[in-house]
């Protein structure tokens, strides 16, 4: 029999895990690189509380005006902006990763009833939800200065709108938490985020050729059935009280009840699902599963002139590629953004008509932006390998197979990206006459080749740690980003220098000329730096190893 | 004499103060079947990673099949099979895929590469999971494949980092049996292992390393001749294990301050 008397009391639970978490803040503390990131922290602190005051006051002096005008349903459109910033920014926060932090709880003898306030607790403790009290705290003080007789209806509304808003963003995490624990589902809804980002470049193009502004916008036909949600109801249960309308407060104070009881029950059971042991483990059960054909190798439609590394390190990262949605998606941005410059920039159907660019400037520019696009996962190519690292240092083979091999693979992509964007370049604005497109061509080939040897220098020297299906802190180091940007402008000032020496001369063949011989000596410090950098990678070995293996 | 295929000579690693791995001499034979045993942070996995090429001395020399490794590191990588810590897997490739890509690495052709991994993939009962990724493995598939990719060269000396743990018992049968076979064909294994057990039934050396420092180093038999015990008593591995590192009857006294549990 276990000597556990008497389990401790809610509030003990509570207390117990603040004092971990703060256990955790501060040893993590104990580490010179998490010092680094606290005065990190303490800076995005300090921008983030300058935000959340000056927004306290832009609500306060909103409250106030709705209230004194006699608008107070007008109040809506502000607790809408909190509804909605509550609720997404804590999926943008969470990045599509799941985060199991919250349920490791469960392995202490935890209540349902404790386990349950904790979450509501959780809730409470992020972000969003610390500064959206603020912003609703700030409203109350203008009403309490403009309409004091509407205070308590306003206190009572918000409480049930803090209460909904908290109950409904657990219950969405907790559904999150579900969804992204397999990997499939993650990598793909990471995939259709960044779709749909990139569609909103299409908005405007499209609302300008397809909108139609003589009739009232379809989306305003929605706004009746919107005044069922919390924002609205807090507002006209304001509005109600405003105007003595008894019927009507009961009515949407009413219907806050039952979005509180709704969300409150559905987390309930979400909460009593994990509580009873919901298996969120994606590994698969030892089952026997089918077994198809074998499929031929990869590595065997590779020239055979390559070494069996370099070919090996090819056909792997043609895999890595292939099963990164993220990376593969990103293969259809750049002829998708040639046809968005060009319908806003250039061309015959571009938006800004005769003031659009002409091809000889468009044709460089384009290409400029894409080579910027695509070289930059060169910065930090080591980046999704994980313990695979290991590997590369086991194996007998030089780092410059490795090196080739990548870069290898990365041109044979960004070549068949050009060859594509070329074409929707052509298709949309038309050819821009020999000498440029050669020319274009040449310095795409000296920006690729110039870049990839510090490219390389950048992926030894900085790594960084990225997780394919997970957007948090998936990003290159900063001193990787800045070398890349450095690396860019010197290069694209070189470019530049060079097409307009070509007018300044008056001769249209001297860039191509000046670009293939740029080309070749970049190709020659490129293979110059290969046993250099193989060097230099024994030498960061143990930064590598520890930096992707964490 | 036998050739020797283990060879460090006051091999020392540090981290700033630390100093992880102190002046270990290791002497390991062609063909044995060698238990590298020590307690928690003794330095077992920095001394095998530095004889595989993943960490690099701060001094001392290691001679792998007669090649030294500073001086000849591809050489030595060509004729060693590694499962190191973290088992340094490619999660986004499928299980064949990586014995593929692990065959290529190692400079073998397509053909014999394809053929290996077949074999072996089979052996490892992994065949039928032929398009899960790596990453949808269980830890026990894992370590098979990982056990696969570093013999699929056919190495002539075998690192192995608690090559068990995680694997279940059919499978960790199957291994030990081709294990056995490796070192009757001459290939070299050097073998961490906290299962103490497991080392006595198939190691015929040991060595143990205790605080960075090598405090043991002989056959089975050498190590129990130098404990002290009572005459005829064949001690266990576990019974030396405790008595070179010290911790001999330490835990009774220990145990007995948990009266609560006890």
């Amino acid at each position: 029999m276990a000597d556990v008397i008497q389990m401790p009391g809610v509030a003990e639970q509570l207390k117990l895990i603040a004092g971990l978490r703060w256990n955790l803040l501060k040893n993590s503390l104990q580490r010179k690189n998490n010092r680094w990131d606290l005065i990190g922290i303490i800076l995005a602190a300090g921008g983030s509380a300058m935000m959340v005051l000056g927004l306290c006051v832009a609500f306060y002096m909103g409250a106030y005006f709705f209230l004194t005008r006699n608008r107070a349903s007008w109040m809506s459109l502000l607790f809408w902006a909190i509804f909605l910033w509550w609720q997404a920014v804590p999926i943008l926060v969470a990045g599509f990763g799941a985060n199991f932090e919250f349920r490791n709880l469960l392995r202490f003898p935890l209540s349902l009833r404790a386990f349950y306030i904790l979450g509501l607790g959780y809730g409470f403790a992020d972000f969003a939800a610390a500064s959206s009290l603020c912003w609703i705290a700030s409203m109350m003080v203008a009403t309490a200065v403009g309409r004091v007789q509407l205070l308590p209806v306003m206190m009572l509304a918000s409480l049930l709108f803090i209460l909904v808003n908290v109950t409904l963003e657990r219950l969405i995490g907790s559904w999150l938490e579900k969804i992204f624990a397999n990997r499939r589902a993650r990598e793909l809804l990471v995939g259709l985020f960044v779709l749909s980002m990139v569609s909103m470049n299409f908005l405007n193009p499209a609302l300008q050729r397809w909108g139609d502004y003589g009739t009232r916008p379809k989306i305003v036909h929605l706004v009746p059935y919107l005044s069922w949600l919390p924002g609205t109801l807090v507002g006209n249960a304001l509005a109600a009280a405003s105007d003595a309308n008894s019927q009507a407060l009961l009515l949407t104070v009413g219907g806050l009840l039952v979005w509180l009881g709704a969300t409150s029950g559905l987390l309930w059971l979400r909460y009593r699902a994990q509580y009873l042991g919901e298996e969120l483990s994606e590994t698969a059960a030892p089952s026997a599963g089918k077994r198809g054909p074998r499929r031929q190798a990869a590595s065997s439609v590779l020239p055979g002139f390559l070494s069996p590394p370099v070919a090996g390190v090819m056909r792997k990262e043609f895999h890595y590629l292939t099963r990164n949605g993220f990376s593969f998606i990103t293969l259809i941005l750049p002829p998708v953004m040639v046809m968005f410059f060009s319908m806003q920039f250039a061309g015959s159907n571009s938006q800004i008509k005769e003031h659009g660019l002409s091809p000889q400037a468009f044709f460089p520019a384009v290409m400029a932006y894409l080579i910027l696009i695509l070289l930059s996962p060169a910065y930090n190519s080591f980046a999704f390998e994980g313990h695979g690292i290991q590997s590369y240092f086991m194996a007998p083979v030089c780092m410059r197979d490795i090196l080739v091999g990548k870069n290898l693979f990365l041109v044979c992509v960004v070549t068949f990206e050009l060859a594509i964007s070329l074409g929707v370049l052509i298709w949309r604005i038309g050819f821009p006459g020999f000498p440029l497109f050669l020319s274009t061509i040449a310095a795409a080939a000296f920006a690729v080749t110039g870049q990839l040897t510090i490219a390389n220098w950048s992926a030894l020297s900085f790594p960084k740690k990225m997780e394919i299906g997970k957007m948090k802190g998936q990003r290159n180091s900063g001193v990787a980003v800045w070398t890349a940007f450095g690396v860019q402008i010197l290069i694209g000032g070189i470019a530049t220098i060079v097409l307009l020496a070509g007018r300044w001369f008056g001769s249209s063949w001297l860039p191509v000329v000046v670009f293939v011989g740029l080309t070749a000596a970049a190709l020659g410090g490129y293979v110059a730096s290969l046993d250099p950098l193989s060097t230099l990678a024994e030498r960061k070995k143990e930064l590598l190893i520890e930096t992707l293996c964490r | 004499m036998n050739e020797i295929a283990i060879r460090t000579e006051q091999l020392t690693r540090r981290f700033g103060a630390l100093t992880a791995v102190d002046c270990v001499d290791l002497r390991v034979n062609a063909g044995q079947f060698f238990g590298f045993l020590g307690p928690n942070g003794a330095g077992k996995s920095t001394t095998i990673k530095m004889l595989t090429g993943l960490l690099a001395p701060s001094s001392g020399r290691m001679e792998l099949l007669g090649l030294d490794f500073q001086r000849n590191p591809i050489d030595v990588k060509r004729q060693i099979g590694v499962v190191p810590e973290g088992m340094g897997l490619f999660e986004r490739l499928t299980g064949s895929e990586y014995l593929h890509f692990v065959g290529r690495m190692y400079g073998l052709d397509g053909v014999t590469t394809e053929k290996r991994t077949a074999e072996l993939l089979e052996f490892m009962q992994l065949a039928d999971r032929e398009k899960t990724l790596i990453a949808d493995y269980s830890h026990g598939m894992q370590k098979k494949l990982a056990l696969a990719a570093a013999v699929i060269h056919g190495p002539r000396i075998l690192f192995l980092d608690e090559p068990f743990e995680g694997v279940d018992a059919l499978a960790a049968g199957a291994l030990k049996a081709l294990l056995g076979r490796m070192t009757e064909r001459g290939v070299t294994i050097f073998l961490t292992s906290h299962v103490l057990e497991i080392v006595e039934r198939l190691c015929s050396h040991v060595a143990i390393i205790h605080q960075g420092r090598l405090v043991a180093q002989g056959s089975l038999e050498e190590l129990r001749a130098g404990i002290p015990g009572t005459e005829g008593e064949k001690k266990t591995l576990e019974q030396i294990f405790l008595s070179i590192v010290g911790q001999s009857g330490g835990e009774q006294a220990r145990l007995e301050e948990l009266t609560w549990l006890t």
